[in-house]
Order: structure tokens, then C-alpha cells, then sequence
């Protein structure tokens, strides 16, 4: 333990990432407090100042900004564990994380463990909060993935190599797809290929896996959208297939034969689906430069943005509504200001296991931000993608401050000549 | 600069990984930068299309007032409970959460009893159909939020101690298109519900009392004619906004005075926005353009006449059917202008009873009719007044008498003379109605005489009134007389009878002209216009008065010698307008009794004239009165114009300035 010798724990860290991280969640806070008490109700203040004490802890207690404030006390402890152990010793257990995490993802497929909420099989539910695998399985995949990268040079070159490392990509991703979890398998991706782009693997290969991916994603697309229904259509979800069609902007042609309230039904389903897209878009569009003000947000405030969305995958919407074009670039820098040094954190690693870790969690923070803030402003298709340390929920903050842990332990422990 | 230091990076794995962020990071802000500052307009108009929902709002219609200050039509609020849904949103859901169990019990029933028929465990997919959703669901809140608000209704109801009824058709059309408005409960509270509900000391949720303009017509059948009516009419009118979600009240006057200034009366409407939520509930209110209420219409008639008038048409009989018109011979005020029967225009304000509206459309008695100014009417005798003067213009001598046999051969065709037989002069031609005499000196002075003086009196023509009750009435003219004119039609004309008609309103221009030295005046019903505005005042905008529309162009001498032949109809023992003579002013008028006949030339009834003005010596006031089916000009007409005359003349006083 070197470090301990020549400094603090505190003085090694990057604070840079570590003030972005602190405005992030400070961010996170005011916003989640903001869509999920109504301007109208009576707020922290008044609550504080017109209730007995008792009445006050127990409405504290029930309010999701408090809770997201224990969830942040639990992600930075795990944090500050996680970069007390050298991550080449963590390393070592990544095996075992990620067979852990993919029992889990197993164990959240069988009806009597996992809890379905909105139609998908996504939560394990513990009692106290229900527990996400898939954000789990990420820094799993990352882990596993990275000590698997950090072979000797020549042996990463063999074709063999490349495609053991797809099946440590794959394996997770067809998993949470079954959930189904679109966005959280569609986040893999990226995550997998810049982890094997970046320690260097045969490049030919993987740009031919990478187009043959993306082809076989368009064709499927293709399908999804266009094919005449059963039976060469694949099957998706049907809320999934909605969200495409929304966002190309398709209308979904009533089957022929179709009665007139089947059709009516049909409709109403689309003018559902498109209903979230479209008042996400009135909210950050009628942001304009500056916005409304912090809790004066009329799409939140009238739940026009649909309240059960407004606090987690829809929270840059009350954000931008709230502080307009100026907030949102605010976030935007925040964001950018931790993967910078995250990539920094990346290339002053001192092995190809520190870089690679650090890619990994760069890319996934940087995926999970592109996706969700594009569904925001409508530049991707909905899919149930949180925004890191902003959108509510406890995997999502827990595990994205682990991923941060993992990145500051990387830094602490990086080339220092 | 950490944003900039990754790219500069040496391996180029990492360098490329750092472009790619920093694009994707660009995308966004540029996306962003789209959205929020480009489209900002678009997302802001879209914002306001889907949460506010405007009211129009109707202004307060003027007041109509007789020219002392009486009130003849107004504005009154009226009391009304309503119930605003989004505040009772609580009570839905009390009231679904009592209604779930039944359901849910029978709901459970009929599982089990599946699952025995089908001897088995059901899969989830199967039990999805026992549980409440989708259309059961969307029943039972229907159901639950009618029976909270009908529970909430009988509560306020007993504390009232009024029966109330919730109509479900009603309540579910409301709340499924207006349910950001209130929900009318109860309209017109009386004073004594209004109290009992401010007493209640139970706090309901969601009720107000709203005020609501409503129309009274304080007078009730007096001058409910002229006054007019309204109509509801919820329309935008021009140069207001054109698009509204909600349309309160508003009407639109249909007749009288009411239509014809209806764009000052009405005001001008203003809007009322209200923010709503999401379900469409109501959120906010904000009037973003106040309504301008309407001026204030003052008419020319006084009160107290035109109820004189009505009362004296009530003296003939029941149903009386006539008119009588009062006008100041010198500025063309119409002081009084009544027909008979009456209603009373409340009626359209509250809603018209099946009897009452078979009374209204009697065709006998024609109640919407103003018969002062709407309807044709012969003349008859009071004709001879302008006949008499187309005579003397044409040089007759008034001196000179011609003999009535008791008769009159018009070519073959004899007809008849209600005088005595005997010589006549002008002067006795005209207190005895003599028809011999205006035939046969009528004939003399010839047609183009006749029609030149009818012309110039505008018989045939509007007189202009704005109370879309007029009719011209039927004079001949060069056209007429090119189609085919013989002497026996100008003989007709000399009595009043064939080929014309009138109103009383012309009769009474007639009359003043005649009275006033010549001129033909254009009435005038409204005497001035008040626009209120509180923070500078009323502003009272006059109406001209004495609008002269053409002159008779007679010597004054033959006027004269009309005016004398006119008293003497009234004040000589043997005059047939004895029964106007009043002790308090000197009358001057003139009998007239038209036969209606059918097609077969039979007669079926009479129209019976008095024509009048007074004081003689310096003329005021012109009375007309018209009664359909008297007896005669005389016996029916002259005792009800006393009757007017009464109230315009009360004491002795030879003059007495009224209305000035």
C-alpha cells in the first residue's frame, strides 16, 4: 500500500472527476425533488416548518429525493470500498462476479424469483428494494472482460481470442434481452467493442463482427417494422415494436379484417405510445434558453410528462424544462468533464487491465448518457436506459458510483513516473 | 483543459475513443440547442394548445329605459350552484375503492367456477381476464364518479331543502367535454336557498355560487313589442376571437329594440383561460381579456303614456286587437307606441310553456305582432284629412256644397253614405265623414294630386324604425297607375279604401305632419345611448331629434281650414269624434271606419281609426289609435284617445309642457 505511505487517500483521488461527479448528484437531488413534489403541494420547507416532527420524518422518509440521497450514501460507500482494494487484486474475482451475475440474470427469468413490472422481467425483489441484475451484470462484463483482455499482446492478435471475448459479451446481452431489457442489452454492446477495440484485438476481425452486427440489426429493424405480421415477423414485444414504429414515425396499419373497435383500439395504443415522446419533446422545447424555473416546469408540474417516468428515464426532460438550453449544457459539461477524465484515467493506466477497465466504464457512462438524452430530445427511440447519477433508482445510482470507484482506483493506482 | 487533453493523446485507441465521445456530446448539444432555442416557438405554442382552454365570455347587455329613467329591459345577476369536478377528485376514488369489493367478489366467483368446469389450475394469462381492467375498469369509474357527485348533490340538496336531479347524461357529457367548467347543479337560486347554503356549515368540496346574468323585463307586457326580445346565441361576433373551447351563455336580441341595437347593447365578449392538467381538470384561471358591457339604450317613450295607451286598448274588450301610437308632433318622439295583445317577454328568458307558445302563434290574435307598426292596415275616413287637402290645393272652394242623396254612383257602382242626406260644405263633409262629398271633389282634384301628397307623406315607405317590425304598407304610384287606373279606384281612395294600406305609424307622421305646418318627420324611438365606463364616466351620445324626411308643400290657409274641420269633428254636438272631447285641451281629429271585405266583395269586419293632435292652438302631441273588428271610428276609437289625452293633459292649464 503504497499510496498510504507517500499521501492521504483523499489527496490521490481525481478530483476533477470527483467535483463532476458531487455536481451530478447535487443535480440529481434538486431534480428528482423537483418531478416528484408537485409546485402546488406543500414542499420541504413548508412541510418542515407546518408539521409535527414525527409527521416530518415519516413524509421525509417517504419522499424520493431522500431516498435517493440514501442510495447516493450507499454507492459512494461501496465506492470508497472498491478503491480501497487494488483493482488488479479485484481482478482476480471477476470470474466469479460475472458467473455470479450471470446466475442472477437467470435467476431473474424464473416467475417465482423475478418481479415483472411494466411487462418486463427485470427486478429481483429483496423486501427492502428490488434489485436490478442487469445494471449488476455491466460492471460484471466489464470486470471479466477486462482481465480476459489483459492477455499478452500476441495471444489478443488470434481469431480465437476475439471470439472467446464476444461470447463473454454475448452471453450477458442475449440474457438481458430476454428480460427484456432493449436498452440495457443494447448498452453491452458499445462497452464490449470499445473495451476490445481499445486493448487491441485483431481490428480486421472485430470490424467484420461490428458489420456484420449492424446488418444483421438493420435486417431485423427491417423486419420489425416493415414485414407483413406471423410469420415473418420476428416476434418483439409489443411495446417495443410501438416505440420503433413511433419513432420512425410509422403508423402501425391495422391488420386487414380488423373491426372498427379493434382499430380504434389499435390507434388509441399508438397515440399512447407516442403520447411520452411527444410531451418529452413540448418539455424540453418549451424550455427554451433559460427555462421555467426550478419547480415551475409546466409539463411536470401538470403531469402532462407522465408522472411514473418524470423522475427516473425522463429526468433530463424536467431538467431541460426547468433550466433550458443553459441547465442542459450545464449537465452536458458535467458529464463531459467525468469521461474526459475518465479517458485520461484510461491512458495514464499502468496495464492494459487498468485501460481496459477504464475504457469499459467510460463507455458505458458514455452510452447510457447518449441513449437516454437522445430518447429526451428524440434523436434515439424510447428505451428504458437511466440517466447515470441523475435518473432515480438505486442499481442505477449504485452501480454507476462502483463504476466511478473502479475509475478513481484505476487513477490512484496509475503510472506515477 | 480536460476536454481537449484526451485528444491529444498518444495511443490511438484511446484518441479515437476520446473523438467519439466528444462528438456524441456535440450531437447532443446540438440537438438541444435545436430543440430549445430554434423550435422554442413551436414547443411553446403546443405547450398552450394543450393546457389552456379558452372561455368566451358573454359582456352584460345594456339596459333599455323609457326617456324618464324607467327601466324597461336589464341585466340581473342570478344565483347558481355549481360544482367544479377536479375538486372532488378525492371522492371518485372514495367512492371506486367502495365498489372494487362487490366486483371484485363476483369477479372471483366466476373464476372459481370456471376453474371447476375446467378442473383445473388457471395460467396467469387466463386469470388476467377475472381481474378488473380495461373496459370494467373504465365502467366502474365512470360509475363511481357519478355516484360521488349524485351522493354529494342529495347531501347539498336536503341542506337546501330542494329536490335536485343529477341527469347521468348530462353529468357524463359534461365531464367528458367540459370537465375543466363547472358543473351546473342548481340555476336561479331563491334567496332563502341561498342562505340556507351559506349556513350549511358542512364544507363540500368543489361547490360555488356563480353569478349569472340573466334579462328581466321589469314592465312585463308594457312595451313588450318595441322592447323585443332575445335569443340564445353563443356565436362570436365579428372582430372577436373566432376560436373558443367552452362558450358561455349569450344572446342575441331577435326583435324590437333589442335587435335593432343589439351591437351596443350586447358589448363586446371577453375570455378566460384555464390552465388544466393532464386529466383536464381544471388547474388555474386567468381572465386574459375582460368583457365590455353593453351601453345602456335610452328610448323616446315615456312610461307612463305607453301604459295609458295599453290600458285605453284594454277598454274595448277582451281580446282587444289594435295599436295606438303617440308621437310629439314637433321632434317626431314617439312617446307611446302599443299593440294589442301583449306578452310578456320574460316568458322567452325562462322558457315557454306548450300553451303559452299556442297562444303566442294563435293565428287570430297574432300576439308577436307589433300592430303599430307591422301590419297593413285600410285606412278608411281618415283619409278625407289628406284627400280633403289635395281638394283645396286643387282650388276647391270649401264654401261650396254639394248634395248627398245617401249615396254615391261611382260609374255603374252606388255606394253608400253613413251621413244624412243633405247639402255639405268641407267642414261639415269632414265632422260627418261625408263620402259623397270626398268622392265626388276627390275625383275633381284628380289622381296625381292625391298621389303627388301621398308621396311627400311617404306612404308605402319604411319610416324607419330599427325593430325589424315594420312593413311598408301599400300606396299606388306611376307604376300602379300604368297597369290600369280607373275613376271607380280613385273613388276608393278618396275613402280610404282599395288599392292602399298603412300602419298606425304613418297614420301618426300623417297626423303631425298635419298638425306641425307640414312637416313630415322621420319618428324616433331612441333618444340617446350611455356607454359606462367607470373610469371616466357615461358618455351619452343624443340621437337627433325632429329629423324633418320631406314637407306637405300646402298653403298654410287650407292646412288651416283642415285643423278647423278637425276640431269641429271633435267639439261640434254633431262632430263623430265627440267622444275624444276632453274639458283640459282642444282636441283635433278625424274618424275612420274601413269595411274588410272578402273576395266576394261581402263585408267581413272593420278597422276603426281615430287620428288626433292637440293642444289646436299650438299642436303637441299626435294620438293614433287603431282597433281591429270595432264598431266604428268614433264609437270604439275616440273614448280610448280621450283616455290618452287624460294622462298627457291632466289638469285645465291650456298648455302644459311635457315631455320637453
Amino acid at each position: 500500500m503504497r499510496w498510504n505511505k507517500e499521501s492521504g487517500f483523499w489527496l490521490r483521488l481525481d478530483h476533477l472527476q470527483v467535483a463532476g461527479l458531487a455536481g451530478l448528484m447535487l443535480a440529481g437531488l434538486a431534480f428528482v425533488y423537483s418531478a416528484t413534489t408537485v409546485a402546488s403541494a406543500p414542499g420541504l420547507w413548508t412541510q418542515y416548518q407546518e408539521s409535527a416532527w414525527s409527521e416530518f420524518v415519516s413524509w421525509f422518509g417517504r419522499q424520493f429525493f431522500f431516498r435517493q440521497a440514501v442510495w447516493y450514501g450507499i454507492g459512494l460507500a461501496l465506492a470508497t470500498a472498491v478503491c480501497l482494494v487494488d483493482y488488479r487484486i479485484l481482478a482476480r474475482w471477476a470470474p466469479i462476479f460475472y458467473w455470479g451475475a450471470i446466475v442472477t440474470l437467470l435467476l431473474v427469468l424464473l416467475p417465482g424469483i423475478g418481479s415483472v413490472r411494466f411487462g418486463a422481467r427485470r427486478w429481483i425483489d429483496l423486501g427492502l428494494f428490488q434489485f436490478q441484475p442487469s445494471e449488476f451484470a455491466k460492471l460484471a462484463l466489464i470486470l471479466a472482460l477486462a482481465q480476459f483482455l489483459s492477455r499478452p499482446e500476441e495471444e489478443l492478435r488470434r481469431p480465437w481470442v476475439l471470439s472467446q471475448a464476444l461470447g463473454w459479451v454475448l452471453l450477458p446481452f442475449v440474457l438481458i434481452m430476454k428480460e427484456p431489457d432493449l436498452g440495457s442489452a443494447l448498452v453491452v454492446l458499445p462497452v464490449g467493442l470499445a473495451m476490445m477495440y481499445a486493448a487491441g484485438v485483431n481490428r480486421r476481425k472485430l470490424a467484420g463482427w461490428v458489420l456484420g452486427v449492424a446488418l444483421a440489426g438493420t435486417l431485423l429493424l427491417a423486419d420489425m417494422l416493415l414485414a407483413p405480421p406471423h410469420p415473418f415477423q420476428l416476434q418483439l414485444h409489443d411495446y417495443q415494436r410501438q416505440r420503433l414504429l413511433v419513432y420512425f414515425g410509422i403508423n402501425d396499419p391495422p391488420p386487414p379484417g380488423a373491426s372498427a373497435a379493434e382499430v380504434a383500439r389499435l390507434r388509441q395504443r399508438q397515440l399512447d405510445v407516442s403520447h411520452n415522446v411527444r410531451q418529452a419533446l413540448i418539455s424540453v422545447g418549451s424550455g427554451g434558453l433559460t427555462g421555467k424555473g426550478w419547480r415551475q416546469g409546466t409539463q411536470n408540474n401538470l403531469g402532462y410528462l407522465p408522472r411514473a417516468v418524470a423522475h427516473n428515464d425522463f429526468i433530463f426532460s424536467v431538467i431541460a424544462e426547468e433550466s433550458g438550453f443553459v441547465g442542459g449544457v450545464m449537465i452536458i459539461t458535467l458529464y463531459a468533464v467525468v469521461l474526459f477524465t475518465g479517458i485520461r484515467t484510461a491512458g495514464e493506466a499502468r496495464d492494459r487491465l487498468g485501460q481496459s477497465l477504464a475504457v469499459g466504464v467510460v463507455a458505458l457512462l458514455f452510452s447510457q448518457v447518449f441513449i437516454n438524452i437522445g430518447m429526451n430530445i428524440r434523436i434515439l427511440p424510447v428505451t428504458g436506459v437511466p440517466l447515470p447519477l441523475l435518473s432515480y433508482g438505486g442499481s442505477s445510482v449504485i452501480s454507476s458510483l462502483v463504476a466511478m470507484g473502479l475509475l478513481q482506483n484505476i487513477h490512484i493506482h496509475r503510472k506515477t513516473y | 483543459m480536460i476536454i481537449l487533453d484526451p485528444l491529444r493523446q498518444t495511443n490511438p485507441q484511446i484518441r479515437l475513443l476520446a473523438g467519439v465521445v466528444f462528438a456524441g456530446l456535440a450531437v447532443l448539444v446540438a440537438g438541444l440547442w435545436w430543440l430549445q432555442v430554434v423550435k422554442r416557438k413551436e414547443f411553446q405554442a403546443s405547450l398552450e394548445t394543450q393546457s389552456y382552454r379558452t372561455t368566451r365570455i358573454p359582456a352584460t347587455r345594456g339596459s333599455i329605459l323609457d326617456r324618464q329613467g324607467n327601466l324597461l329591459a336589464e341585466t340581473q345577476p342570478r344565483y347558481a350552484l355549481t360544482l367544479y369536478l377536479d375538486e372532488i377528485r378525492p371522492r371518485f376514488a372514495a367512492v371506486y375503492d367502495q365498489l372494487t369489493p362487490r366486483v371484485l367478489a363476483s369477479l372471483d366467483a366466476q373464476r372459481q367456477q370456471y376453474e371447476a368446469q375446467v378442473q383445473r389450475e388457471l395460467t396467469s394469462a387466463e386469470r388476467r381476464r377475472f381481474r378488473i381492467r380495461g373496459q370494467l375498469k373504465a365502467e366502474l369509474e365512470r360509475a363511481a364518479r357519478f355516484l360521488a357527485t349524485s351522493n354529494l348533490v342529495a347531501e347539498v340538496a336536503a341542506a337546501l331543502r330542494t329536490p335536485i336531479t343529477l341527469d347521468p347524461g348530462e353529468f357524463h357529457e359534461h365531464y367528458e367535454t367540459r370537465r375543466a367548467l363547472p358543473l351546473p347543479i342548481l340555476s336561479n337560486l331563491s334567496p332563502a336557498q341561498l342562505a340556507r347554503f351559506a349556513e350549511s356549515s358542512r364544507a363540500w368540496p368543489g361547490l360555488e355560487v356563480e353569478v349569472q346574468p340573466v334579462r328581466v323585463y321589469p314592465q312585463g307586457e308594457t312595451a313588450a313589442h318595441v322592447v323585443g326580445h332575445l335569443i340564445r346565441d353563443d356565436r362570436s361576433a365579428t372582430g372577436e376571437d373566432a376560436f373558443f373551447w367552452y362558450r358561455l351563455p349569450d344572446y342575441r336580441g331577435i326583435v324590437g329594440v333589442e335587435y335593432g341595437y343589439d351591437a351596443e347593447l350586447r358589448g363586446r365578449a371577453g375570455a378566460k383561460s384555464v390552465l388544466v392538467n393532464n386529466f383536464g381538470y381544471r388547474h388555474e384561471d386567468a381572465v386574459w381579456m375582460p368583457a365590455e358591457p353593453g351601453q345602456d339604450v335610452v328610448l323616446t317613450l315615456d312610461l307612463e303614456v305607453q301604459r295609458a295607451a295599453e290600458r285605453a286598448l284594454r277598454l274595448v274588450g277582451h281580446p282587444a286587437l289594435g295599436a295606438v301610437v303617440v308621437m310629439d308632433v314637433l321632434s317626431g318622439d314617439l312617446l307611446a307606441l302599443a299593440s294589442a295583445p301583449s306578452f310578456d317577454p320574460n316568458l322567452y328568458v325562462d322558457g315557454i310553456s306548450p300553451a303559452e307558445n299556442a297562444w303566442l302563434k294563435d293565428e287570430n290574435l297574432r300576439p308577436q305582432i307589433n300592430r303599430a307598426t307591422q301590419d297593413n292596415y285600410a285606412p278608411g275616413s281618415i283619409f278625407k284629412t289628406v284627400i280633403g287637402l289635395a281638394c283645396l290645393e286643387g282650388g276647391l272652394d270649401p264654401k261650396q256644397t254639394v248634395y248627398n242623396p245617401g249615396y254615391v254612383m261611382v260609374g255603374r257602382r252606388r255606394v253608400g253614405d253613413t251621413a244624412p242626406p243633405g247639402a255639405y260644405d268641407f267642414k261639415r263633409a269632414l265632422k260627418l265623414s261625408c263620402n259623397t262629398y270626398f268622392i265626388s271633389n276627390g275625383l275633381g282634384a284628380g289622381i296625381d294630386r292625391i298621389l303627388a301628397l301621398g308621396e311627400r307623406l311617404h306612404l308605402g315607405q319604411n319610416t324607419g324604425l330599427k325593430t325589424r317590425q315594420e312593413t311598408a304598407g301599400i300606396f299606388p304610384d306611376a307604376r300602379r297607375l300604368a297597369r290600369g287606373w280607373s275613376p271607380g279606384d280613385t273613388a276608393n281612395l278618396c275613402i280610404g279604401q282599395g288599392a292602399m294600406a298603412v300602419t298606425p305609424l304613418q297614420m301618426a307622421v300623417m297626423t303631425a305632419a298635419i298638425a306641425n305646418g307640414g312637416n313630415v318627420l322621420w319618428p324616433r324611438l331612441v333618444k340617446a345611448i350611455i356607454r359606462k365606463d367607470d373610469s371616466t364616466g357615461s358618455t351619452v351620445t343624443g340621437m337627433p331629434e325632429g329629423q324633418v324626411r320631406d314637407q306637405l308643400n300646402v298653403r298654410p290657409e287650407n292646412l288651416q281650414l283642415l285643423r278647423e274641420a278637425m276640431l269641429a269633428d271633435v267639439e261640434d254636438p254633431d262632430g263623430t269624434g265627440r267622444a275624444a272631447e276632453l274639458e283640459s285641451v282642444r282636441i283635433c281629429g278625424k274618424t275612420g271606419t274601413a269595411q274588410i271585405t272578402d273576395v266576394n266583395n261581402r263585408v267581413v269586419g272593420h278597422t276603426t281609426w281615430f287620428i288626433s293632435y292637440a293642444p289646436y292652438e299650438r299642436p303637441r302631441v299626435a294620438v293614433v289609435v287603431m282597433v281591429e273588428g270595432g264598431r266604428s271610428g268614433g264609437g270604439t276609437c275616440a273614448p280610448l284617445a280621450r283616455e290618452i289625452y287624460k294622462v298627457l293633459f291632466p289638469e285645465v292649464p291650456k298648455e302644459v309642457a311635457r315631455n320637453r
